[in-house]
């Protein structure tokens, strides 16, 4: 039933998603094993199609949602087992910039593979980082921009974390971003997609 | 030699006598680097223009595209927008759901074209010239539905989605059409398909769905005997054949986030490569040395005989002489 729950959820099957967490529960099987045996490993082999070209855009959309729907299912049981998350974090696109959907993709995705996201919207200052990171005990910042004026921006959320002392890692995406920039404006993390950047948050996270 | 016959020569690949060029400006250049970009116009006109819209109906927009706050265009899409120079994101679609397609209003001012004045403009021109219209099917679309609500209808294929395209479609056609029948050079079809390396959706999903629409407005151009140019941003290598396939004369995509060797290796000599130079990273930050090897490369893979127009976009965050650098080398290398 679990590798069933994987497909549908790769083919971004909401419905049938929904069904088989519901088959699970009342199966008896633990809402954390449906989870991470069912849920998020279809959404790290999404994350592996997508990054080798398999899958694009559209399908990664209709499966997060596919994901969503049974992450709702799942959240009650979850939180009565008191089961916590992968980790926590902190997202938004930088001040001055309201393209959203890289950072939408990756938080889907982050969110699919168990990870607390949350998600700050678009043109956000340096300082509202800080206060959600503090306020929600985050383990990373990740943070997109689309365009080279606002990727400026990116600098100033890093060394408000180094200022404020907060020890968490920061992750810069987005069409001009590089690994070069990255390392220029002393971001811990890089990623060029939103695949990588689960697997890069995952990392240093990890660390 | 006039501009147009240069533009032509490289279109045909017939050894034209100067490679022919064309700057693609943002207001943002306009407004930060004034001087700068008046004496790159000077020193290095373009032989590609664009013809004025000519409407005898204005077209029915709210507030200043490139200005922050809000923009209204002429299909009712609203964008927000912070930053002056370039345009804002859309962030409540005008179709939020398909009953509300029956109420999409066609911009038929932009059908209202004087004629006469395009051909008048055309005939006092050494230039070759487009028309003033730009094709977008899968960009208005996500204007029209928001960029998300799109993506999904492209995996999930509601009938909504196919009666809005056909609308949108029929719509260009008929636009496409009536710039045909005028004395401009070319007509010119625009949507952005890559991300930084790959395609946005599945190129399966783009065959069936856009590269019709394409093939419909290419046969347009030809069947006036016109050309037909393209521009896309991203990773399309994956496409470039089938644009190709479709008779597109002249390309403009980010060469840069591609192998450019590879694709000179597979394309040169098939289509024209209408620019560009990297404006993410060479145009912005590196020097005018750096774009100097960065154009030698494009030429050594590309031209054959013609089939490249030296082309780039002065936007936001470039550096001026990294500009001028790119007219330069190209003259250089005329």
């Amino acid at each position: 039933m679990l590798k069933e729950m994987q497909e549908a959820l790769i083919a971004g099957k909401k419905s049938d998603v929904e069904a088989l967490v519901g088959q699970a529960l009342a199966a008896g099987l633990p809402a954390a094993r449906i989870l991470n045996e069912g849920l998020i490993p279809g959404m790290e082999r999404l994350g592996v199609l997508f990054k080798n070209n398999e899958v694009f855009i559209p399908e990664v959309l209709v499966a997060a949602r596919a994901m969503n729907a049974g992450l709702g299912l799942l959240e009650p049981h979850l939180a009565k087992a008191g089961v916590k998350p992968r980790g926590i974090v902190v997202i938004g696109t930088v001040k001055g910039d309201l393209h959203d959907i890289g950072k939408n993709l990756v938080a889907m995705m982050l969110r699919g593979n168990g990870y607390k996201i949350v998600d700050l919207g678009v043109d956000v200052a340096p300082e509202k980082y800080l206060e959600a990171a503090k306020a929600n005990g985050a383990g990373a910042i990740a943070i997109s921009a689309l365009l080279t004026t606002t990727m400026v921006q990116m600098k100033n959320v890093v060394d408000a974390v180094e200022a404020a002392g907060l020890g968490i890692p920061v992750v810069i995406g987005g069409a001009p971003v590089t690994r070069d920039y990255a390392d220029k404006i002393r971001a811990r993390g890089f990623a060029p997609d939103a695949a990588s950047a689960v697997e890069e948050i995952g990392r240093l996270i990890a660390a | 030699m006039t501009s147009r016959e240069l533009v032509v020569d490289t279109l045909e690949f017939r050894s034209p006598e100067r490679i022919p060029r064309q700057l693609w400006v943002l207001p943002w250049a306009d407004r930060t680097w004034p001087a700068e970009l008046a004496a790159i116009r000077k020193k290095y006109p373009d032989d590609i223009v664009q013809s004025p819209g000519f409407l005898t109906e204005p077209l029915k927009t709210q507030g200043d595209e490139y200005a922050p706050g809000l923009y209204v265009d002429e299909w009712g899409c609203r964008f927000e927008n912070r930053q002056a120079g370039i345009i804002g994101e859309v962030k409540e679609p005008r179709i939020a759901a398909w009953s509300d397609l029956d109420g999409l209003r066609l911009p038929k001012e932009r059908l209202s074209v004087d004629v006469r004045k395009v051909d008048d403009f055309c005939a006092a021109s050494g230039a070759f010239v487009h028309a003033r219209t730009i094709v977008r099917p899968f960009e208005l679309l996500q204007f029209l539905r928001g960029p998300e609500n799109l993506y999904v209808d492209l995996a999930e294929r509601p009938d909504g989605l196919f009666r809005l395209i056909e609308k949108v479609h029929r719509f260009y056609l008929e636009e496409l059409e009536l710039w045909a029948s005028t004395e401009v050079d070319a007509l010119f079809f625009a949507d952005d398909w890559g991300s930084q390396n790959s395609l946005l959706i599945s190129p399966v999903l783009w065959r069936e769905v856009f590269k019709p629409l394409y093939r419909d407005y290419a046969e347009i151009a030809h069947r006036h005997g016109k050309y037909i140019f393209m521009h896309s941003d991203g990773h399309i290598a994956a496409i470039f054949p089938d644009i190709v396939e479709i008779g597109v004369d002249a390309i403009n995509s980010q060469l840069f986030c591609m192998d450019v060797e590879e694709l000179g290796r597979r394309f040169a000599g098939k289509i024209t490569f209408w620019g560009e130079v990297d404006r993410q990273h060479l145009l912005p930050y590196g020097s005018p040395a750096d774009v100097a090897r960065a154009v030698r490369a494009a030429k050594e893979a590309l031209f054959r005989n013609g089939g490249v127009i030296a082309q780039c976009e002065f936007g936001i965050g470039a550096r001026p002489e990294n500009v001028a650098a790119v007219f330069e080398t190209w003259n250089r290398l005329s």
